[in-house]
């Protein structure tokens, strides 16, 4: 096929072929149109932008468009939840941290082992002074006040941190040449997830704390963490395990037979061809658990799909919860596109390596 | 009577099992340094399993094999020294897809020989010279073709300084026109002296460049002889119709 095709031939060709296609082509064009045109008229055109009350949408005469207006007022419900008013900059200040962590661990340059634990490390703990407080003159916080988008990627990006390693572990105990390793771990591997996440969140922050001592039962938050971080790693623990199947065994060979050890082929041959073979599923996953995190609500914390449905739960603004969940969609939209993005971003670059 | 010094390779009553499968009979093979030993035979008669019995990708059941004075045994400190000891070329090249080439040569002396990577690079250029690829150092080795792939294998073992080298079919996934180069480059290692086995089908090769050539059937040694015995006069049956069958067209 010539590549010198012109627009309108192209598509004729591919759009105006038959008359069947020609109908079909119009039909759907004015459905998308209609449905675009309702959309834009209620979220632009006839939306409302500015004040700060809800009486400016309700006023005789206002658009009938969206009230954006709710945002403008509640959103700093809506990212910080339940976290004190004025310390919310704090919160804000935590999350920034999160991101930049995340967003500089993509950077191949810190794609050592070294430099991924430091950056991680001090991500985290510079996250927890911040949020916590209770020293350098900043007043304590507890976890359960905690909320907001905050909360939401902080859940994410621990249950990822402590999962991931989780997972690898897992995964090679799967694959352990000994039954006594092996089997076991296939079991609670089946186990774990034949559970509901919901079921195991209620376990982590209901049931433990009649089990396990006082001591070492730390804040509801951390038990739910380490719960979702678990079952996290039951599925990524499977999605690895494909990944080594998908090494041809010769790479195994090769470096016997040029005298690495156990961890040395491990980190420096399988790891990486590993994770190139199972990157797709990797950031599925990845996906997946950034959305499930709106989860914990149930266990009474408030992140960020909770705090928005705070933001329209009172009488004054209970009619705005369209707007309200267009704004957290689009946040969540953000988020999961970018991951998406990324992943695509690291297969391209991979496939140039591997080519 | 040659001398113990003078053995590179050393294996005495061999037997492999793959289950109830009889894969290697009572194999007996010595191997003299700077000697350059084919072995040949029809396929699954365990030539390349034999070979790689002797860096342990292939654990043997009973018998002994002796490499450069160490023996193979559970000692894993053992396979180690052997495997320092023995570079290995394989059939399908098996490099490392996500290494450039030069990293394929690098990374073993660095991690195994703890060489600094300076050192680690000065000796992959070299090798990377001797089998004709220097320019391509940067590359990955997708980017290469099969027969450039096979000398970046070769020079990968050869960045480990081994005192020998084990070939296990180096040409046979090649297309016909890269089979030359390879051979060339194992050529040349064997006018420096290296010592070598090599499990391959090139009869010229064999009969060129071998000290000595080995037909095995069924898991058994069936008949040793040098090159120009081996070809002119095979003793066996066995030997005869593999050579009619290989050579007959």
């Amino acid at each position: 096929m010539s590549a010198e095709v012109s627009f309108g031939r192209k598509v004729r060709r591919d759009f105006f072929a038959t008359p069947l296609d020609s109908v079909i082509t119009l039909a759907f064009s004015a459905l998308l149109i209609y449905l675009l045109y309702g959309v834009l008229s209620w979220g632009i055109f006839n939306a409302i932008w500015g004040g700060d009350s809800a009486d400016v949408c309700r006023a005789d005469g206002a658009k009938h468009g969206a009230c954006w207006t709710v945002i403008n007022v509640r959103w700093r419900l809506i990212l910080f939840g339940l976290y004190p008013y004025e310390e919310q900059w704090r919160s804000a200040i935590a999350c920034m941290v999160i991101l930049v962590t995340a967003v500089l661990s993509c950077i191949p340059y810190f794609w050592t082992g070294k430099r991924l634990a430091l950056t991680w490390i001090s991500g985290f703990a510079a996250f927890y002074l911040l949020m916590k407080g209770g020293i350098l003159g900043l007043p304590l916080v507890v976890e359960r006040d905690w909320g907001g988008l905050s909360l939401t990627v902080f859940i994410f990006s621990s249950v990822a941190m402590i999962g991931m390693p989780m997972s690898i572990v897992i995964a090679l105990m799967r694959r352990s040449k000994l039954p006594l390793i092996a089997r076991p771990t296939a079991f609670l591997i089946d186990v774990t997830r034949s559970l509901p996440l919901l079921s195991i969140m209620f376990t982590a922050a209901v049931v433990i704390p009649f089990v396990l001592p006082q001591w070492l039962q730390g804040d509801k938050l951390y038990r739910i963490i380490i719960g979702f971080a678990i079952f996290f790693a039951a599925y990524q623990a499977e999605i690895i395990r494909g990944g080594f199947q998908a090494v041809p065994s010769g790479q195994e060979e090769a470096s016997a037979a040029l005298g690495l050890n156990y961890w040395q082929n491990l980190w420096y041959i399988m790891l990486p061809q590993v994770f190139r073979a199972a990157l797709p599923p990797t950031i599925n996953q990845f996906v997946i658990t950034f959305k499930e995190t709106s989860l914990v609500v149930l266990i009474g914390f408030f992140e960020v799909l909770a705090s928005g449905a705070a933001a329209f739960g009172t009488a004054e603004w209970k009619f705005a919860y369209k707007e309200v969940y267009v704004f957290v969609g689009l946040i969540f939209f953000v988020f999961v596109l970018s991951l998406s993005r990324y992943g695509a971003y690291l297969e391209r670059r991979l496939s140039v390596e591997q080519r | 009577m040659t001398n113990a010094t003078d053995i590179a390779i050393k294996i005495t009553g061999m037997n492999k099992y793959y289950g109830a499968f009889h894969a290697l009979k009572n194999i007996n093979l010595e191997v003299k340094k700077g000697e350059r030993v084919v072995v040949c035979g029809p396929s699954g008669s365990g030539k390349s399993t034999m070979i790689r019995c002797i860096n342990r990708l292939e654990e043997h059941q009973d018998g002994t094999i002796v490499v450069m004075g160490t023996e193979l045994n559970d000692n894993l400190d053992n396979i180690d020294e052997i495997r320092r000891e023995a570079g290995m070329v394989f059939q399908h090249f098996n490099l490392f897809p996500h290494l450039t080439v030069l990293e394929n040569c690098t990374l073993a002396p660095m991690l195994v020989r703890k060489e600094s990577r300076k050192d680690a690079e000065a000796t992959a250029m070299e090798f990377l010279e001797k089998v004709k690829i220097p320019h391509q150092a940067e590359k990955y080795p997708g980017q290469l073709s099969g027969g450039q792939q096979q000398r970046v294998a070769i020079a990968r073992a050869l960045c480990m300084k081994p005192d020998i080298m084990l070939f296990d079919e180096p040409t046979s996934a090649l297309d016909p026109e890269m089979i030359s180069e390879v051979l060339d480059v194992i050529v040349s290692l064997a006018e420096d002296g290296m010592t070598m086995i090599c499990v391959t089908h090139e009869m010229g090769f064999a009969r060129n460049v071998a000290n000595r050539v080995i037909f095995m059937d069924e898991g058994e040694v069936v008949e040793q002889n040098s090159p120009s015995e081996f070809f002119d006069n095979p003793q066996n049956e066995r030997t005869k119709e593999f050579l009619s069958q290989i050579l007959g067209h």
